[in-house]
C-alpha cells in the first residue's frame, strides 16, 4: 500500500473523541468540537508547502462550436507552470455516473454554460485566474436547444448527443388503461431548477505520488465512483488512484459527480507538484449538477367518495447538457409518480431529456420531489373538487403495509400513512395571527415593515411525501466495513474504517454508536475514509446509515464471533456469551472476564462487504418490478401568513411526523428532518436557478437566494419508530422524505390563504398579487 | 483581478489629491461593495484609496439638522436618528446583514452600483460597465429591473435603500473635489442613464462625500420604510417606499415619497405627492396616490407586476406611518 | 506588500500581500488559520465572520489592507486551550452542528450577540444571525443553541 510523498497540513485524520451512547441514544457528534473550534479539516483548508492553484476556463456559449483556441497568453503568465486541455487528458476523455458523456474537458462543441474548456496551474490562485483570462477561445455560437419537452419530440431540434435528446424514458402501466371516473382533476405544474447550495464549495489537493499514482484529498459522497471515474480519465490503474475524504461542508447531491477530481490530477501529475483548486460560489453554481426543473401534467380520477380510480400523468425532467443521474431521477419521478396513494389504474410516462440547460442530476429528494408538488397539489384540487377536507381525502386514499405499488411492487414493511396524517393534524396549531401585541420580525416581510397586520391572511396546508431509500433497480448496491479491535493502553478499542463519506449528517457518531453497541466497548475511533478499505457506496438515496451501519454491524457481528471463540477457548466455557461493557458475560454464569484480558496482544481486524436485499430492473414497457428496496414517508403540515395585498410570505410553523424505523440518533435524526424542510421551505418560496436562453442568471447568493434564519419557523417533529423487519435495527432511512413533504404543504397553505391556483413553485411574490 | 496598488489617506485633502490625480484611483471606505466589484472585475482600478482613517464618522445634530458623516457606521442605531429620521433608520436596517452593516459607510452605500444581473455578470454585454456594448437586461430576465427612468441603452434600478430614505428628506450630500466643495442633494446626485449609463452620478473624478445632511422638515419624524424583497432579509428591493408626512387637522400639509427598486435613482414620486397634499388624509387620497405613483412607468416584459405592486406598497406605507 | 495586525492576541506579520487579498484570503493561506470559511466570498453567507476591531465583519470583503494595525479575532481565538467558550460549547451540546462549514461564523456572531444583549428574544436571535447561511439544520438547533449559550451566560 503505497503512502503520498506527504501528507497536507489538515490532512484528514482518524476522530478519537470520545462519545458515550450506543444505538437509540443521542451522543455528541465526535468531530463536533473541532468543528466549533474551527479547527475541522475541511477540503478547502487543505495546505502544502509546494503547492500550485488550479484555475478552470469555462464556457460562455451554452451551445456553441469550438473553433480554436489559443493558450499562449496563459502559458506566457509568469507564474503558470501549466496550460491543458482536452488534447491532455491522458486516458479516457469522457466520464458519466449512468452514461459516460461528460468531456473532463470540452472537445469541439462545448453543450453547457459553464462547461470546463482548459486548466491552469499557478503559484497563486488569482496568477490562475488571470493566465484562465488570457486563453483565446474561438466560438461559433450555435442555437441553444433549452425545452426538454421539445427535446424529446420538436422533429427540428438539434440532436446534442450521439443517441439522440432523450436519456430515458419510463412508462408505467398498471390496471386498466381506459378506467373513467366520476369526478376528474387535472393539472399542470411547473418546479423551478433548485441548487443544492452547500456552503463548502467544491475544492480538493493533488499530490503527485512517488510510483506515478496520485493522492487526491477530495470533498465528494462518494470515494469510490471518483476514484474508478478518475483512474480510467487518467489512464491509471485504481490502486494508483488513491482518494482520501477530506472534511465536506455539505452535499444535498452535488458532489455525486465528478467536478475538479480529474482536473487537479491532472495538473498535479503534469507539474509534479501538488496542486489545489477550491471553485468560487459562482463557480459552484456552474461546476455542480441541480435538481431538474420539471413540467408535469396531470390527471386524477376518483369516485363520489374520493377513492382514487386512476391516475395518469406525464412528466418531464430537463437533464441538461449531460446525463449524470437523470435515468434514476426518471426512474424514481415515475414510479413514486401516484405518491404514498392506492391507485389501481396508472398510466404515467416520464421523460428525461438532454438540452443545452445546465446538467441535472441528484439533489435530496431525487425525483420525488418534483413529483410531489404534483401529485399533493391534485389531492388537494380533489379534495376542493369533492368538498373534502384534504387531510381526509389523502386519508381515504393512503397506502399501507400491503399495497400494491403502480409498479406491482407489494409494500412489505410499515407505511404508516393515514397514521401519520392524522398525527400531523392533531399538533397543536400556532396561536393565531397577532393582531395588537406582535413582533414586526414575526410577520410577513419580517424586518422590512411592511405590515402590522393589514393585509394577512393564515393558511393551512398538508403535503405527504415517499421516497424510495438505497440503490434501486436491480443495482448492486453495498457497503463495506473493516473493524479492528485490540487493546490499546490496558483498554479494548474498536477501530471503524469505512469508505463512506460523512459529509455533515452525522455518519461518523451513528458508526461508533453501532460498533460500542454491537461489541460493548467504551472507546471507538474513526478511520479517516478512504479507498483503502471496500466501497462504501454513495451518501445519497438517505442510504448512509441502512448500508454502512448495516455494514459496521456485520462486521462488528463477524469481530464478536471470533471474540467469543477466543473466550470460549482461553476461559474453557461453551454456550451463550455476549459483551457488555468491556467484559465477556455468560447467559448462565454472568460476567467471565475482561474483555481486555481475553484479547490480550491480540487483533482482530475482519471487514465485510454488505448488501440489501436484491431488488430487479423495471420492465421497461411496463415499468413493473420489485424495484425498491424500502419506502420512507414524512408529512408535513405547513401555516403560512400570507400578506395578501404585496405578496408576501412568511411560513408560521412548520411541523413534521416521519416514521423512522428505529431512530439510531434521535436528535441527528431530528436534524435531518430539520434541514430536510427547510430545503423544502426554499424550494416552495424563494429558491430557484434563473436560466433564460441555456445562461444561468443568478450564479450567486446575492441573486440565488437560500432561507435564513428569520425565514425559518419553528418545527415541531414526530418521529415514529416502526421497524422494518428487512434493514438494520429495523430503521428506514431519514434524509429525504422531509425535503419531499415540506414544499407541496407550504404551497398548498398559500393556496389556502389565497384561493390562487399556484401551479408552480418557487411561489413570488407576483405569484400571489397576481400581477405576473 | 487587475492588479492595483493599495493607499491609506490621512486626510481629506491628501484622499482627494490622490484620486484625483490618477485617473485608474478609486476611494475605498468600508469595502463591502469596492472589494467585491474588484474580485469579480467591474472595477479594474490602477490603486485603491483607503479613506477608512479620515475623520467622517459623526453623526451631529444641530440647528439646521442632522449631519451624518460619510463614514459614519451604524447610522441606523443612532438614536437621534430613529427618533427624528425614522424612515432613514428603517431603510438602514432593512439593507444587507449585519456584518455588513458594520462596516458599510453612507457615503459607499449611496454610490453602490446597481445589482442588475448583467451589470454583475461581465460575461455579458453592458453600457454600464462597458460603454458601447449593448444592454443584455433589455433582452434578458428583466424582473429586477426598471419600471422608471431606463432607457434603451440600460434599465439598472439603484439597489441603494438609504438613498430612497433620504430623497424623501430632502437630504443633501456635501463633496470635496478636485474643484472644491459643494453640496447636491441626494436626489440629483444620480443621473439617469440616458444614452451615457457608465456616467452614473454628476460627481467629478475624485470628488469624495464627506457628510449626509438631513434638514429639519415637518414631515421627518413621521416617516416610515417599506421594502418588499423575495426573501425576509438580506435581498435587494423588489420595490421599496419611503414616505415622510405632515399632516395637520386630517389634511395633508406636506409629504415626499419615494421609490427604490424601481429606477436608474431613487425616484421621487412627484405626482403620489400633489395627489395627497392639501386634501384629507383618507383610504380615497391614499388610493389616489398609489394610482398616481405608477405615472409614467414603463414596465418590462418580466416586471410588469411591479407596478402593481408600487400602487399597493405606496398605500401601504400611507397607512403604515399614519399609525405614527 | 507587508501587512502587520494582532490575531487572536498575537501580532502578526506577512510579506508579499497582494493588495487584491481578502483579510480571509490572508488569515487561511498566510496565515494557517483556516477556521474563517470560504463559502462565498461576496459577503452573504458570513461564514467568514471574524471580529475586526471587536466588531463582527465579513472578513471576505475587508482588503487585506484594510486589516493593517487592527485586531482581529477569529473562530480559533474563542476558546482558553481546552475550554470552549460558551457558545462552542452550546453548539457541539445542542446538536447546532452538521457539516460544520457555516459554523466558526455563526459562533462569532452569536458570540457578539451575547456580548451586547442578555437573553435575546427570539426574533432579537433571528435578527442577528440573518447574515449567516446555514444549509443543513434549518436552524432550529441553532436557536436552541444560542438559547442555551445565553442562559449559561447570565447566570454565570
Amino acid at each position: 500500500m503505497s503512502r503520498p510523498t506527504k501528507a497536507p497540513d489538515k490532512a484528514p485524520d482518524r476522530i478519537t473523541t470520545p462519545i458515550t451512547g450506543g444505538v437509540g441514544e443521542s451522543p455528541l457528534r465526535p468531530d463536533g468540537t473541532l468543528k466549533v473550534k474551527g479547527e475541522f479539516a475541511y477540503s478547502s483548508d487543505l495546505w502544502m508547502d509546494d503547492m500550485l492553484w488550479g484555475a478552470t476556463l469555462r464556457s460562455p456559449h451554452p451551445y456553441a462550436r469550438i473553433v480554436s483556441i489559443d493558450l499562449s497568453g496563459a502559458w506566457q503568465t509568469p507564474g503558470v507552470h501549466t496550460v491543458m486541455t482536452y488534447d491532455d487528458v491522458p486516458g479516457e476523455k469522457l466520464f458519466g455516473l449512468e452514461h459516460t458523456d461528460q468531456p473532463v474537458m470540452a472537445h469541439e462543441v462545448v453543450r453547457y454554460q459553464g462547461e470546463a474548456v482548459a486548466i491552469v496551474a499557478a503559484d497563486h490562485p488569482e496568477t490562475a485566474r488571470r493566465a484562465v483570462d488570457k486563453i483565446v477561445v474561438e466560438y461559433e455560437v450555435l442555437e441553444p436547444l433549452t425545452d426538454a419537452e421539445e427535446a424529446v419530440f420538436a422533429t427540428d431540434a438539434p440532436t446534442l448527443h450521439p443517441g439522440g435528446n432523450l436519456v430515458r424514458h419510463l412508462p408505467i402501466r398498471r390496471g386498466d388503461q381506459h378506467a373513467t371516473a366520476d369526478v376528474v382533476v387535472r393539472g399542470e405544474y411547473e418546479v423551478g431548477m433548485q441548487d443544492q447550495a452547500f456552503l463548502g464549495p467544491e475544492s480538493g489537493l493533488a499530490v503527485p505520488a512517488e510510483d506515478g499514482g496520485v493522492d487526491l484529498y477530495i470533498a465528494t459522497q462518494w470515494l469510490h465512483v471518483d476514484q474508478k471515474q478518475v483512474a480510467k480519465c487518467l489512464g491509471l490503474p485504481n490502486d494508483k488512484v488513491r482518494l482520501m475524504l477530506a472534511g465536506v461542508g455539505g452535499a444535498f447531491g452535488a458532489r455525486e459527480d465528478l467536478s475538479m477530481q480529474v482536473h487537479a490530477s491532472m495538473l498535479a501529475l503534469r507539474t509534479g507538484r501538488p496542486v489545489k483548486i477550491v471553485y468560487s460560489r459562482e463557480e459552484s453554481f456552474f461546476g455542480h449538477v441541480h435538481r431538474h426543473p420539471a413540467k408535469l401534467y396531470y390527471e386524477h380520477g376518483a369516485t363520489r367518495e374520493g377513492r382514487l380510480v386512476y391516475v395518469k400523468a406525464r412528466m418531464f425532467l430537463d437533464g441538461g447538457a449531460y446525463a449524470s443521474s437523470t435515468g434514476a431521477v426518471v426512474a424514481n419521478a415515475a414510479t413514486l409518480g401516484v405518491g404514498p396513494y392506492e391507485a389501481p389504474n396508472v398510466t404515467i410516462d416520464c421523460w428525461g431529456a438532454y438540452t443545452n440547460n445546465p446538467p441535472c442530476g441528484a439533489m435530496r429528494g431525487f425525483g420525488a420531489v418534483q413529483a410531489a408538488f404534483a401529485y399533493e397539489s391534485q389531492m388537494d384540487r380533489l379534495a376542493a373538487e369533492l368538498g373534502l377536507d384534504p387531510v381526509e381525502v389523502r386519508v381515504r386514499n393512503a397506502m399501507a403495509e400491503g399495497t400494491t405499488m403502480p409498479t406491482g411492487q407489494v409494500v412489505d414493511s410499515a407505511a404508516p400513512v393515514a397514521e401519520m396524517l392524522r398525527r400531523v393534524e392533531a399538533m397543536p396549531l400556532p396561536p393565531a395571527a397577532p393582531t395588537d401585541s406582535y413582533d414586526l420580525r414575526e410577520l410577513p416581510g419580517g424586518v422590512s415593515n411592511t405590515t402590522h397586520g393589514e393585509g394577512v391572511v393564515r393558511g393551512i396546508g398538508y403535503g405527504i411525501g415517499i421516497k424510495n431509500v438505497c440503490f434501486s433497480e436491480g443495482f448492486d448496491d453495498f457497503s463495506t466495513a473493516r473493524v479492528r479491535l485490540e487493546v490499546i493502553a490496558g483498554e479494548p478499542t474498536a477501530m471503524v474504517h469505512t469508505a463512506a463519506a460523512e459529509v455533515g449528517q452525522g455518519l461518523v457518531t451513528v458508526q461508533a454508536q453501532i460498533a460500542r453497541t454491537e461489541l460493548g466497548v467504551e472507546r471507538v475511533t474513526i478511520h479517516p475514509a478512504d479507498t483503502q478499505v471496500g466501497s462504501g457506496g454513495s451518501t445519497s438515496a438517505s442510504r448512509q446509515t441502512y448500508m454502512t451501519g448495516g455494514a459496521v454491524k456485520a462486521a462488528c457481528e463477524k469481530v464478536r464471533g471470533l471474540l467469543l471463540d477466543i473466550a470460549r477457548e482461553r476461559l474453557h466455557v461453551e454456550g451463550q456469551l455476549h459483551l457488555d461493557g468491556g467484559k465477556i458475560v455468560s447467559d448462565r454464569h454472568g460476567v467471565l472476564a475482561d474483555l481486555a484480558e481475553v484479547l490480550g496482544d491480540e487483533v482482530i481486524d475482519e471487514t465485510v462487504e454488505w448488501r440489501h436485499r436484491p431488488t430487479e430492473a423495471l420492465d421497461p414497457t411496463t415499468g413493473q418490478g420489485f424495484a425498491h428496496v424500502q419506502y420512507a414517508f414524512a408529512v408535513h403540515r405547513a401555516v403560512v401568513d400570507v400578506d395578501v395585498d404585496l405578496g408576501l410570505v412568511r411560513v408560521v410553523a412548520l411541523d413534521c411526523v416521519q416514521d423512522v424505523g428505529k431512530a439510531i440518533n434521535p436528535d441527528a435524526v431530528v436534524g435531518q428532518i430539520h434541514g430536510g424542510s427547510a430545503q423544502g421551505l426554499g424550494l416552495a418560496v424563494m429558491e430557484e436557478i434563473q436560466v433564460r436562453d441555456g445562461k444561468i442568471r443568478n450564479p450567486s447568493f446575492t441573486d440565488y437566494l437560500i432561507p435564513t434564519i428569520l425565514d425559518m419557523p419553528p418545527m415541531k417533529v414526530d418521529v415514529l419508530e416502526l421497524a422494518d423487519p428487512h434493514a438494520p435495527y429495523g430503521l428506514r432511512g431519514v434524509g429525504e422524505p422531509p425535503t419531499i413533504s415540506s414544499t407541496p404543504a407550504i404551497v398548498a397553505a398559500i393556496r389556502a390563504a389565497t384561493g390562487l391556483a399556484i401551479p408552480r413553485c418557487p411561489v413570488r411574490p407576483e405569484d400571489i398579487t397576481g400581477t405576473a | 483581478m487587475k492588479p492595483f496598488a493599495y493607499t491609506r489617506a490621512h486626510t481629506v485633502w491628501d484622499a482627494v489629491a490622490a484620486v484625483s490625480a490618477e485617473p485608474g484611483a478609486r476611494y475605498l471606505a468600508g469595502g463591502t461593495e469596492m472589494v467585491n466589484l474588484v474580485r469579480e472585475g467591474q472595477e479594474s482600478p490602477d490603486r485603491l484609496v483607503d479613506i477608512g482613517d479620515l475623520p467622517l464618522t459623526e453623526v451631529r445634530v444641530h440647528g439646521r439638522g442632522v449631519r451624518i458623516g460619510a463614514l459614519a457606521k451604524r447610522v441606523h442605531e443612532h438614536p437621534e436618528v430613529r427618533r427624528r429620521l425614522p424612515v432613514l433608520a428603517e431603510a438602514g436596517l432593512s439593507a444587507a446583514s449585519p456584518q455588513v452593516r458594520n462596516v458599510a459607510t453612507p457615503g459607499g452605500n449611496l454610490l453602490q452600483r446597481t445589482r442588475c444581473h448583467y451589470f454583475r455578470d461581465v460575461r455579458f454585454p453592458c453600457n454600464r460597465r462597458e460603454p458601447g456594448t449593448g444592454c443584455a437586461a433589455l433582452r434578458g430576465v428583466n424582473r429586477n429591473n426598471a419600471i422608471f427612468g431606463g432607457s434603451e441603452h440600460c434599465v439598472a434600478v439603484h439597489p441603494s435603500d438609504i438613498a430612497v430614505a433620504l430623497t424623501a428628506l430632502d437630504a443633501v450630500v456635501h463633496t470635496h473635489g478636485p474643484a472644491g466643495e459643494r453640496v447636491i442633494p441626494v436626489e440629483e446626485l444620480y443621473r439617469l442613464p440616458g444614452d451615457e449609463p457608465n456616467r452614473e452620478t454628476v460627481l467629478d473624478h475624485g470628488e469624495l462625500i464627506v457628510a449626509i445632511d438631513v434638514p429639519p422638515t415637518p414631515f421627518a419624524a413621521r416617516s416610515h420604510y417599506l421594502k418588499l424583497r423575495d426573501r425576509a432579509s438580506f435581498a435587494f428591493a423588489l420595490v421599496s417606499v419611503a414616505v415622510a408626512l405632515d399632516v395637520r387637522a386630517g389634511v395633508t400639509h406636506d409629504v415626499r415619497i419615494a421609490l427604490g427598486g424601481v429606477a436608474p435613482r431613487p425616484w421621487r414620486a412627484r405626482a403620489a405627492e400633489d395627489a395627497l397634499r392639501g386634501r384629507r388624509f383618507d383610504d380615497d387620497a391614499r388610493a389616489a396616490a398609489g394610482e398616481a405613483a405608477t405615472t409614467g412607468a414603463k414596465p418590462l416584459p418580466h416586471n410588469e407586476f411591479k407596478v402593481e405592486l408600487v400602487r399597493r406598497a405606496v398605500v401601504r406605507a400611507l397607512s403604515e406611518v399614519e399609525g405614527r | 506588500m507587508r501587512l502587520r495586525c494582532e490575531v487572536n492576541g498575537e501580532s502578526r506579520e506577512v510579506d508579499d500581500v497582494w493588495p487584491g487579498e481578502s483579510l480571509l484570503y490572508v488569515l487561511r493561506e498566510r496565515m494557517g488559520l483556516p477556521g474563517s470559511k470560504n463559502a462565498c466570498e461576496q459577503g452573504e453567507c458570513g461564514s467568514c465572520t471574524v471580529y475586526l476591531d471587536g466588531v463582527p465583519v465579513c472578513s471576505c470583503l475587508v482588503a487585506a489592507g484594510q486589516a493593517e494595525g487592527h485586531e482581529v479575532t477569529t473562530v480559533e481565538g474563542l476558546a482558553e486551550g481546552e475550554q470552549l467558550d460558551p457558545v462552542q460549547q452550546a453548539f457541539v451540546e445542542k446538536g447546532a452542528v452538521q457539516c460544520g462549514f457555516c459554523t466558526p461564523g455563526l459562533i462569532v456572531a452569536t458570540h457578539d450577540l451575547l456580548e451586547r444583549r442578555e437573553r435575546p428574544s427570539d426574533p432579537e436571535i433571528r435578527e442577528a444571525l440573518a447574515g449567516n447561511l446555514c444549509r443543513c439544520t434549518g436552524y432550529e438547533k441553532i436557536l436552541d443553541a444560542v438559547r442555551l449559550a445565553a442562559d449559561r451566560k447570565a447566570v454565570s
